[in-house]
């Protein structure tokens, strides 16, 4: 079997006396779409931070297809093919919506001239934001800014997708929007791996399941397994919000009984 | 719009695209700037020896701004220290003019010594961010300072005249230093706009708006800075032979003053930061300031900060920043225009997306 496409190997990081990571190993395999939930500050974020290279580990390595990345920064990580969203969208506010999906293009994307300008397009079209390309990103509303995230990520041509809660604070008809945009990231062949609060935007896409708590894996496998885990529960199920959201989910059973 | 599923690889069968670098075409722009130029060329035969020489000054200070809006407009490097090329720009011109290079000739070597030093001194400042970066560029300029101080053959600290000029006719040898300086601070922007306009200059934009962001969307962020800080310290060489031969000697503690940070900061700032054009609008304004302000001796300083102040507050983007927001005037086009022509039927209409 060939390499798996991420590899964490007992990757730790503390800052201070917080532990957001804690001997934490994880394999992903080309073509895996991937969800990662957990209570707040249970260390998601950060683990994105490790992989895409704004963090450094404290100790651990990651690879990718088999080679060691842990060493290069989050630009040489973007042009090797990992593409990441933040959770607050950061678009480059006195740039175009054209212009910040082109730089992309051109930089983790590795395209020139005409061709980055066709996969800029592309990629505006394919997440319904074509329509206003010639627009200051800086005027774009909230949903738009998620999409303009998410264009630029796949602006880059990731071989890896990295998502943090794409859905947040949006409707529900925008969530199926997204939720629609990212099957399409993941039918052109991307592995995605996706933070997310809103369980039902992320169960319509994810196959795999990884519930964090303290830095720590709690449960890893099929989604409907890893939410009924009575550790991922005792974690989970003291906000009714998320009971709730589960049980719209249709995932725990009993939840509502 | 149809949606394509394609996006990664192959290209979306909708829709052709076609970019241009502005809204609309500007075939007169180039002629204009040409233009400009030409009658900006032709100066020291219309007007006299004093104003020949305030426009120096004033191409000096373009220079300057231009190269600081680089480096704290678009590369996030707020330096305080540019005054170390300035120094050292007066300080090549000077010693190769005492080897016996033609001082006028020794202009554009000042200006790759300069670049070619900036890259050690780079290696050392890039180690720091923010405001212990503009510290340090200050210290530099002081040690810099300091070890010129120290040889006697650069007039120590009270400073040395510029050899291999006197026998030029002083009408000649201003217009000369008038032309040197057009053509520095022409090249200076000719840079700036060739640099801003190409692959490096969308990335550049992006480190303006958001350094980690560039880095996320694989932007060698490192490189364009260091590359901004080459060329940056190759202006400033520039402008410091410039000051050299308007002046015809040099002193150390004026050369590597701090004062010259100042200048340029004010230039960009009440321009406006972040634009090609910013730093001419700010030139043109200090230069002006400065004539109205002459005669008032200390007033003139406490003008001119109050003049930033009201500025910065009431306008944070400078007078070009208020000005292009209510004309749609772009004289140096740097972006990108997207068009989309749809495929939906032959000959279609080109239809255009997006509103300004």
């Amino acid at each position: 079997m060939a390499a798996p496409l991420l590899e964490l190997h007992g990757i730790s990081k503390r800052f201070g006396q917080v532990v957001v990571a804690d001997d934490l190993s994880l394999d992903v395999q080309p073509g895996d779409a991937l969800g990662i939930v957990g209570p707040n500050g249970a260390g998601k974020t950060s683990l994105f931070g490790i992989v895409s290279g704004d963090l450094t580990p404290d100790t651990g390595q990651v690879r990718l297809g088999g080679n060691p990345i842990t060493h290069l920064d989050a630009a040489a990580r973007s042009r090797l093919g990992i593409g990441r969203t933040y959770q607050v969208p950061r678009p480059f506010e006195g740039m175009t919506v054209f212009e910040n999906a082109l730089i992309a293009a051109q930089q983790g994307g590795a395209t020139r001239g005409r061709a980055s300008h066709q996969l800029a397009a592309d990629v505006l079209a394919d997440t319904g934001i074509l329509a206003e390309a010639n627009r200051p990103a800086g005027q774009l509303g909230l949903l738009q800014r998620k999409r303009l995230e998410l264009a630029r990520a796949l602006a880059t041509r990731p071989r890896l997708l990295l998502l943090d809660e794409v859905a947040g604070g949006l409707t529900d008809p925008e969530v199926a929007q997204l939720v629609a945009i990212v099957q399409r990231a993941r039918a052109s062949g991307a592995a995605i791996i996706w933070i997310e609060h809103v369980v039902r935007a992320l169960v319509a896409v994810v196959d795999r399941l990884v519930c964090l708590a303290g830095g720590r894996i709690i449960g890893d496998g099929v989604p409907s397994v890893v939410l009924a885990n009575p550790a991922v529960r005792e974690v989970f199920l003291g906000t009714e919000a998320t009971a709730e959201s589960f049980a719209a989910a249709g995932l725990v059973a009993g939840a509502g009984s | 719009m149809t949606t394509s599923t394609a996006a990664l690889d192959r290209p979306a069968t909708g829709a052709r695209v076609r970019v241009t670098r502005s809204r609309r075409p500007r075939p007169f722009l180039g002629l204009v700037a040409l233009a400009a130029v030409a009658v900006l060329a032709a100066m020291p035969a219309l007007v006299g020896a004093g104003i020949t020489a305030k426009l120096v000054d004033g191409f000096i200070l373009l220079t300057l701004a231009s190269m600081w809006n680089l480096l704290a407009g678009y590369a996030g490097l707020v330096s305080v220290g540019q005054q170390t090329f300035i120094g050292l720009g007066s300080y090549v011109v000077l010693v190769l003019a005492q080897w016996g290079l033609q001082p006028y000739l020794a202009l554009p070597l000042a200006a790759v010594v300069c670049a070619a030093l900036a890259l050690p001194v780079s290696w050392l400042l890039f180690r720091l961010r923010g405001g212990y970066f503009a510290i340090a560029t200050w210290v530099v300029a002081d040690a810099v300072l300091l070890v010129v101080s120290h040889f006697p053959s650069l007039g120590g600290g009270t400073g040395a005249i510029l050899p291999g000029i006197a026998g030029i006719a002083p009408l000649t040898r201003l217009a000369w230093t008038y032309w040197s300086a057009l053509a520095v601070a022409v090249a200076a922007l000719g840079v700036t706009y060739l640099l801003l306009r190409g692959r490096l200059g969308l990335v550049l934009t992006a480190v303006r708006d958001d350094e980690i962001g560039a880095r996320s969307v694989g932007a060698r962020v490192g490189w364009a800075k260091r590359i901004v800080f080459l060329v940056a310290a190759a202006g400033c060489g520039a402008a410091g032979g410039l000051l050299i031969l308007s002046q015809l000697n040099v002193q150390a503690p004026s050369v590597f003053s701090v004062e010259w940070s100042a200048k340029m900061i004010f230039v960009t700032i009440i321009g406006g930061i972040g634009t090609l054009e910013g730093p001419i609008v700010g030139t043109i304004v200090f230069v002006l300031l400065q004539e109205l302000l002459a005669g008032f001796g200390a007033w003139y300083f406490i003008a001119l900060g109050t003049v930033a102040v009201v500025i910065a507050l009431w306008s944070p983007r400078g007078l070009w920043g208020f000005v292009a927001d209510r004309v749609h005037l772009r004289p140096f086009p740097i972006g990108y225009w997207l068009w989309v022509d749809d495929d939906t039927g032959a000959g279609a209409g080109r239809a255009e997306k997006g509103v300004e």
